[in-house]
């Protein structure tokens, strides 16, 4: 199958899991929505394994949303009518994780490179596909280089928290931040700047 | 502030869906017709620097985090139109490789955080950085636009909540507004933070404010913060009927009165508010305090000088 219907059909079990009804309103929850959301997930599920991933490692990506889908879930059932409380909170649970799965799995076994193959085949405008790709090659580095120098951020701070030194001294920790921010910033235009440069002196045309 | 898959309505979802859409179309048309392009390249190096920016989780409150949006500060360095398809491109990512925020909610998460933040907060910026010229004002502008902005998405959100028919939105809107508070200080503490750090050492970078001192900018930064402001003040609302509801109460067609979407007319749950003076304090002393740091990070500023190392 080629990425564009790998996405297209990821993404449209995603909308149909994410769009099911989950009880609210004082409306029960119909069966076909656990069905969805049942073979929502079990698609996602299995990408994940053609993609290579284990059972562990799906669990691990899609368990650290579980404090955001209960913080919007658990509020929202105590609002539902009186004896569907519990049957709302799983539901809205339950639709929340099957189309995060279906989505998450796709995007895993296109890979980055299957992503923007995929979204140029939908029909995405160009620039806005140039910029993805753009972003997916510069995001590895990018990802490492600020993990080392938050690491080397965490290491000058010594036995200080962060908390302390904020209060401490509030507007050296901020510009402290801000250099951080910028340093970052710069590093990151440069290189594309960079990139530019040695594409057009390889002849290649205007953006 | 990400909306996960699964909590907005079929209804919300479209029509999100479908303003995001044509807030990117309008972006797309507005940034080829301006003169100077800018490489693709670069756009989608100033995403990754967004989404990296994300990584850096600040404590706020007890079990809660906040970070960096960044819709203001790519919006100061980029214009308004390129800033909005970096955000475009930022959430896109999240959303599929990384699943923060849905795909259904990808619309009203871009409207949230992009279109807020790169429009909104770029309009505020603008109208700031009339009233106070030179490099002063395109640090203080983004400082009190991004606090403003911040502040617009978390009402959005709640409204799309509300109308989505998971909570009632006379509860949702003073809570998550009041929560948004510390969230809206902390983004326009980082957006002025790294802008004064970036005018010291490459002014020349901070053009996306350069021509907005002419134009409409300015007027819809005065929308985007009466709307703010409203919003904070509803809930002093008066509960006295209006001169619609008390003619038709006259003429006797109250009754047949139907509210367009039941949730948005819910009551509000006791255990669920939090007093209507409680969101309009913290949306004064908000403001106060995000006047304070404009104020604090650009009392120092002056003429650029040669790059300082990174400590």
């Amino acid at each position: 199958m080629s990425p564009g219907r790998v996405l297209l059909t990821g993404l449209a079990l995603s909308v149909i899991a994410a769009l099911a009804p989950a009880g609210l309103g004082a409306e029960p929850v119909p069966s076909w929505s656990w069905l969805a959301w049942l073979g929502a997930f079990a698609v996602g599920a299995l990408r994940f394994r053609r993609g290579g991933s284990t059972a562990a490692q799906l669990a691990r990506r899609i368990v650290w949303l579980l404090p955001f889908v209960l913080t919007l879930a658990l509020p929202a059932a105590l609002l539902a009518a009186h004896g569907a409380r519990s049957t709302a909170a799983l539901a809205l649970v339950a639709r929340s994780l099957a189309a995060t799965t279906a989505a998450a799995g796709t995007a895993f076994v296109l890979g980055p490179l299957g992503l923007t193959r995929g979204v140029r085949e939908l029909g995405l405008p160009e620039r806005l596909a140039l910029m993805l790709e753009a972003a997916l090659v510069a995001l590895a580095s990018m990802l490492a280089r600020t993990r080392a120098m938050l690491r080397a951020r965490a290491a000058r701070r010594g036995r200080d928290s962060a908390w302390g030194l904020l209060l401490r001294h509030p507007l050296a920790t901020l510009a402290g931040f801000g250099r951080f921010g910028a340093a970052l910033l710069l590093r990151t235009l440069e290189r594309a700047e960079a990139q530019e440069r040695a594409r057009l002196a390889r002849g290649a045309g205007a953006p | 502030m990400h909306v996960p898959d699964g909590f907005l309505s079929a209804g919300v979802a479209a029509s999100s869906w479908a303003a995001g859409a044509s807030c990117l179309a309008w972006a797309l048309r507005a940034e080829r017709s301006e003169p100077e392009g800018t490489p693709a390249g670069t756009l989608g190096a100033l995403a990754a620097f967004t989404f990296a920016a994300q990584l850096v989780n600040v404590p706020l409150l007890p079990g809660t985090s906040g970070h960096l949006v960044g819709g203001t500060l790519a919006a100061a360095i980029v214009g308004p139109w390129r800033g909005l398809l970096v955000m475009a491109v930022v959430l896109a990512v999240q959303a599929l490789l990384f699943q923060d925020g849905g795909i259904t909610a990808y619309g009203a998460n871009l409207l949230a955080m992009g279109a807020a933040g790169a429009l909104g907060g770029y309009a505020v910026s603008a109208l700031v950085a009339r009233l106070r010229p030179g490099v002063r004002g395109l640090v203080a502008g983004p400082v009190i636009g991004a606090f403003a902005a911040t502040l617009t998405g978390a009402g959005f959100i709640a409204l799309a909540l509300a109308a989505s028919g998971l909570y009632p939105l006379a509860a949702v809107l003073p809570l998550l507004l009041s929560l948004h508070v510390p969230i809206a200080l902390l983004e326009a503490a980082l957006t002025g933070a790294i802008l004064a750090t970036l005018a010291r050492w490459r002014p020349d970078l901070l053009h996306g404010l350069q021509g907005s001192r002419s134009g409409h900018a300015p007027a819809w930064g005065l929308l985007v913060l009466a709307l703010a402001l409203a919003a904070f003040a509803a809930p002093f609302a008066s509960g006295l009927p209006d001169g619609l509801e008390t003619a038709a109460s006259r003429l006797g067609f109250a009754a047949a009165a139907r509210p367009l979407w039941p949730a948005l007319a819910a009551e509000s749950p006791g255990w669920l508010a939090i007093g209507r003076a409680g969101s309009a304090l913290a949306g004064l002393v908000g403001t106060l305090v995000a006047a304070t740091l404009a104020w604090a990070l650009t009392r120092r500023l002056g003429p650029a000088r040669a790059p300082e190392p990174h400590r």
